[in-house]
């Protein structure tokens, strides 16, 4: 057993090699389309499933004023990897996620892949991406 | 024996698990019950074009005109999955335009976001009143899944369709084009807003729209736009499909059908708990913090009359179920085709007395649906119009009738066993002298011609059947709710 884990270790660590020798780092692009261009798009960056679906600290986080119906948030010299992103349109730009009386948001939200949820966030398993190299995602943002 | 029980009982695990698959136990009830109404909760494909009705019987009646608007569930069942629910078919707004002579009819379904996606996946997978969840469903919004499916209102110049857990959606009332989900304040978006809002005589809206044990009190104009809302405290979490009110008041009834769980499907998140009665919440229209509390005997219902005042007393009428086993079982297997065993709902008055306590009046007539003269809403009136004729092993009426609380007679016109007849909406006469003075307006699905037909009624000589009726080419499943638009 604890072979087969050594020589499992062994293989995934060759088959990272060539993106790591190719470009240690990349970027990851968002172009968030908006229904109204207003307060801010609030983005949050996860490299992890743990840290996604488990409320964990973010990799990155970004804030961009919206004054525009696109706009866009640029994740500079990433490792490669697994990532997740959510992001908020905070349209009174009060940096919360505004939510109507009985508790359900009332300002666009959305995540990496255009996920959905299923009656809460969209998980990693439906949001998370592979980065091996520059890696562009148009996001939509607009109720 | 206990080698032999033993192996009874692997036997049947046996059975159970490469056998008798749920599913197949609903198609084998199915197919054995095979009930002629099943045409009521059978799937249409398409919109419908507009097309002409044909008149079959009667003569069309002098100085009706307008358009009928109805809703109610018509796609219940695609290939990779089928809703569980009578309540979680997509909504089918139907047009029955009347003018001169001719009747027209088209219907389209909503275009909503469940629809869409449902469509994509060839599946219902959308939680509901009674489907269960499914993983593949996309839902970051109560509107993600609203069916649209249950009453329609006209805010203006706009047609809305109503479901109870989501916002409006806005049609075009000329070519029932969908519009989109209407959010009448930005905060208040996704809020809940009932199928059954209370429309004053002058045109303005009250409605509810339910979070357990909180409702959001909504005001609108006559014309559909934004004036109030606030959220109330309820003394329980009560199912709560519609409420009634007086000039003054708002009347809220709270049914020991009571959400202990947050779970889907909705319904199992509800418990019956007789033993704790019927609570009726009275809340004043100019200061809703003003509210008396009323008790009475335990009974279940959807629908409610719309009240009105006799001194400081409050009276309406509503249709009494026993218990709620219709909504938490029965509307199920209405859609698996399984007839149910199940008492049909009877006439009620309650009347809420000034000092505090509750006269329940129970009739013995079978009805739902109750309606009256939307120009007496929140008035003094002695007519109510409700169907008639269901019976225990269906939930569709046959026959529909109009209950006078002065005389308390109730005349009817009973369609026949081929009929299953939906809601009818009271259209009063030109010139109209008296509550009397008024036509019933309202269509049934004919099952032997397999055809929808709209039907007129004199509501003077509503035991004569007919003043006219029209048929039209094809057969829509039946509906729940609806509105004139004279």
């Amino acid at each position: 057993m604890k072979a087969f884990l050594a020589a499992a270790a062994a293989v995934l660590a060759l088959a990272a090699t060539p993106a790591l020798a190719q470009d240690s780092t990349a970027d990851i692009t968002f172009t968030f389309e908006t229904g109204q261009p207003s307060g801010q798009i609030m983005v949050a960056l996860y490299d992890s499933q743990s840290a996604y679906d488990g409320g964990g600290r973010p990799v990155r986080v970004e804030r961009v004023s919206v004054t525009a119906t696109s706009s866009v948030v640029d994740f500079a010299d990433l490792p490669a990897g697994d990532y997740a992103m959510r992001a908020f349109h905070d349209l009174n730009g009060d940096g919360e996620m505004s939510r109507n009386p009985f508790g359900m948001p009332t300002e666009p939200f959305a995540f990496s892949n255009n996920a959905r949820g299923n009656m809460g966030p969209a998980g990693w398993d439906r949001a998370h991406f592979t980065v091996a190299g520059d890696t562009a995602q148009t996001i939509n943002l607009a109720q | 024996m206990i080698p032999s029980r033993r192996s009874f009982l692997m036997g049947a695990a046996v059975l159970s698990a490469t056998v008798i698959t749920p599913d197949l136990v609903r198609a084998a009830q199915a197919a054995a019950a095979t009930p002629n109404w099943a045409l009521a909760t059978g799937d249409i494909e398409a919109d419908i074009a507009p097309r002409a009705m044909r008149l079959v019987e009667g003569r069309p009646p002098v100085g009706l005109e307008g358009v009928l608007y109805r809703n109610g569930p018509a796609k219940f069942r695609r290939p990779g999955r089928s809703a569980r629910h009578w309540f979680d078919g997509d909504g089918l707004v139907r047009r029955f335009s009347v003018s001169g002579d001719s009747v027209e009819l088209a219907a389209r379904f909503v275009d909503t976001r469940k629809r869409r996606q449902e469509e994509r996946l060839g599946a219902m997978v959308m939680p509901g009143f009674g489907t269960p969840p499914d993983p593949r469903a996309e839902i970051g919004s109560p509107d993600d899944a609203n069916a649209a499916n249950t009453s329609v209102l006209m805010a203006g110049d706009r047609l809305w369709a109503l479901w109870e857990g989501g916002s409006p959606v806005a049609m075009d009332p000329q070519t029932l084009e969908t519009e989109g989900y209407v959010t009448l304040r930005s905060d208040l978006r996704s809020m809940p807003f009932l199928a059954h809002p209370r429309v004053e005589p002058n045109g303005r809206i009250w409605n509810l729209g339910m979070g357990g044990g909180q409702a959001i009190v909504w005001r609108l104009s006559a014309d559909g736009t934004f004036e109030d809302a606030s959220v109330i405290d309820l003394p329980r979490a009560s199912y709560v499909h519609d409420f009634t009110a007086t000039t003054r008041h708002l009347v809220i009834v709270l049914q020991p059908w009571v959400r202990e769980r947050q779970t889907m499907p909705f319904a199992d998140g509800f418990a019956w708990r007789p033993e704790t009665g019927t609570q009726i919440l009275v809340v004043d229209k100019d200061d809703l913090t003003r509210r008396r509390l009323f008790e009475t005997e335990a009974f279940g219902f959807f629908h409610l009359g719309d009240a009105w005042t006799v001194g400081d007393d409050i009276l309406f009428d509503l249709a009494l179920h026993r218990d709620m086993d219709f909504a938490a079982r029965g509307a199920s297997e209405v859609v698996e085709g399984v007839p149910l065993d199940g008492e049909p709902a009877h006439l009620g008055l309650i009347r809420l007395k000034a000092d505090g306590t509750t006269e329940l009046t129970r009739l013995p007539v079978v009805a739902e649906f109750p309606r009256s003269d939307p120009e007496r809403a929140g008035l003094s009136r002695r007519l109510s119009v409700h169907t008639t004729g269901e019976n225990r092993e269906t939930p569709f009426a046959r026959a529909i009738g109009v209950t006078d609380w002065g005389s308390g007679q109730t005349r009817a016109f009973d369609f026949g066993a081929d009929h299953v007849v939906d809601e009818m909406i009271y259209v009063a006469k030109p010139r109209a002298q008296t509550e009397a003075d008024a036509w019933l307006v309202g269509p049934s699905l004919n099952l032997a011609e397999r055809a929808t037909e709209l039907h007129v009624l004199d509501v003077a000589r509503i035991e004569d059947g007919p003043v006219a009726t029209w048929r039209a080419d094809v057969a829509l499943p039946a509906a729940f709710h609806g509105v004139w638009a004279g």
